[in-house]
């Protein structure tokens, strides 16, 4: 069998993947066409968050294509995905999109900050205070707060409704990055949750476990996933949010 | 130096829940607390005052916050209908407010129910948070 491929290999990969469902072949798939999530990630660059959320985000619309691709079709994969990595990355911004209450001056300040905190962070080696992010990106220390305040008020729409074709193949897949029984007992254990936590995206499930279950702290857990330190806590802010919503519903308490 | 106190009461309604959260971040962020510290403070006192509204009985929401040299404490309190406590140790929420903060405590006397938070500072030149 070939060690390394190159993306004519491509018809090649998908027929092994249809035959044999191999995760390496899907993986070496995603890594052939990542240049490809690169590129169309560029494209949304000017809106203000990080290149390398949106290669994330890219990348689950890549993978979505590769689970999808019919051979059968005659189309390039490539000319097939592309409508499916634009969608993802679209939706990531609609989903996302800033409360219309927000000033478009602290929005923009919080995206600028964002990659203050980011630099910071790599800097010091820890989270910064908000007296160093306030010299650094220039401004006082009352603009950084309000402007991480409203960091926080993004919709949520895309925890309000998660619906069950996003992620497929979703039982607790956590023993992909190693967390194992530990978790899946304390899910158990908050029985009354667990329908709640089942509805919340992969992502969204392995930092809800690694920042309450395992006490990792933000950035650990954004070095681990692949996404700014920010985005993290905007997360973690907005699933708490939806987990309390949907309790509320449930007449129940946590 | 002295530990100044900031108290706030506001009416028990899930819009002023913001204005405890910005206090308690201007707080911290004031005293050098790190972004992180500063966000999970943030987050627990939302957590707390959810807890707290749930159970109270429309009376003002009432927050506490002691700022000592090398922690913050935060009470937050209102009046409950029963004797009972506004939050199970075993529960999820606890879970959540024990991973954001440093030291928890719930009490209830008479009909008044508190939660208290406290966040330690964490030095500058720690590298790591816990783990």
């Amino acid at each position: 069998m070939k060690t390394s491929y190159t993306r004519d290999d491509t018809k090649d990969l998908f027929a092994q993947l249809r035959d044999t469902g191999d995760p390496e072949i899907r993986a070496t798939l995603a890594h052939l066409h990542l240049p490809l999530v690169e590129y169309l990630a560029k494209r949304f660059r000017d809106r203000g968050e990080p290149l390398d959320d949106l290669i994330q985000v890219g990348s689950v619309g890549l993978l979505k294509a590769i689970d999808r691709f019919d051979l059968g079709r005659g189309v390039e994969f490539s000319t097939y995905a592309t409508p499916t990595i634009v969608g993802e990355l679209k939706r990531y911004f609609r989903d996302k999109g800033w409360a219309i209450r927000v000033p478009r001056r602290l929005q923009e300040l919080s995206l600028r900050l964002n990659k203050v905190v980011a630099s910071l962070t790599q800097q010091l080696g820890r989270s910064p205070t908000v007296a160093e992010i306030a010299k650094h990106a220039g401004v006082s220390e009352e603009d950084v707060l309000e402007a991480l305040e409203s960091g926080q008020a993004y919709s949520t729409t895309s925890l309000d409704a998660p619906s069950g074709s996003e992620d497929d193949d979703s039982p607790m897949r956590l023993d992909r990055i190693g967390e194992d029984d530990i978790a899946l007992d304390n899910l158990e254990y908050f029985a009354s949750l667990a329908p709640l936590i089942a509805e919340l995206p992969e992502r969204e499930r392995t930092i809800l476990f690694l920042r309450f279950f395992r006490g990792m702290t933000q950035s650990r857990i954004a070095d681990h996933v692949g996404i700014s330190q920010m985005h993290v806590s905007r997360l973690l802010t907005r699933i708490l949010e939806f987990l309390r919503r949907g309790m509320d519903n449930g007449d129940a308490s946590f | 130096m002295d530990t100044p106190t900031v108290t706030l009461r506001v009416p028990p309604l899930a819009d002023h829940v913001a204005l405890l959260r910005t206090v308690v971040s201007g707080l911290a962020a004031r005293r050098d607390y790190t972004l992180e510290q500063v966000d999970d403070l943030r987050m627990a006192v939302e957590e707390a005052a959810v807890l707290l509204l749930r159970n109270g009985q429309g009376s003002p929401l009432e927050l506490n916050a002691t700022v000592e040299p090398e922690e913050l404490c935060v009470e937050l309190s209102t009046d409950i209908a029963g004797p009972d406590a506004v939050v199970d140790p075993t529960s999820f929420s606890w879970m959540i407010l024990e991973a954001l903060t440093d030291d928890l405590s719930t009490t209830v006397q008479g009909r008044r129910a508190s939660l208290k938070l406290v966040k330690h500072r964490q030095p500058p030149t720690t590298s790591e948070g816990q783990g």
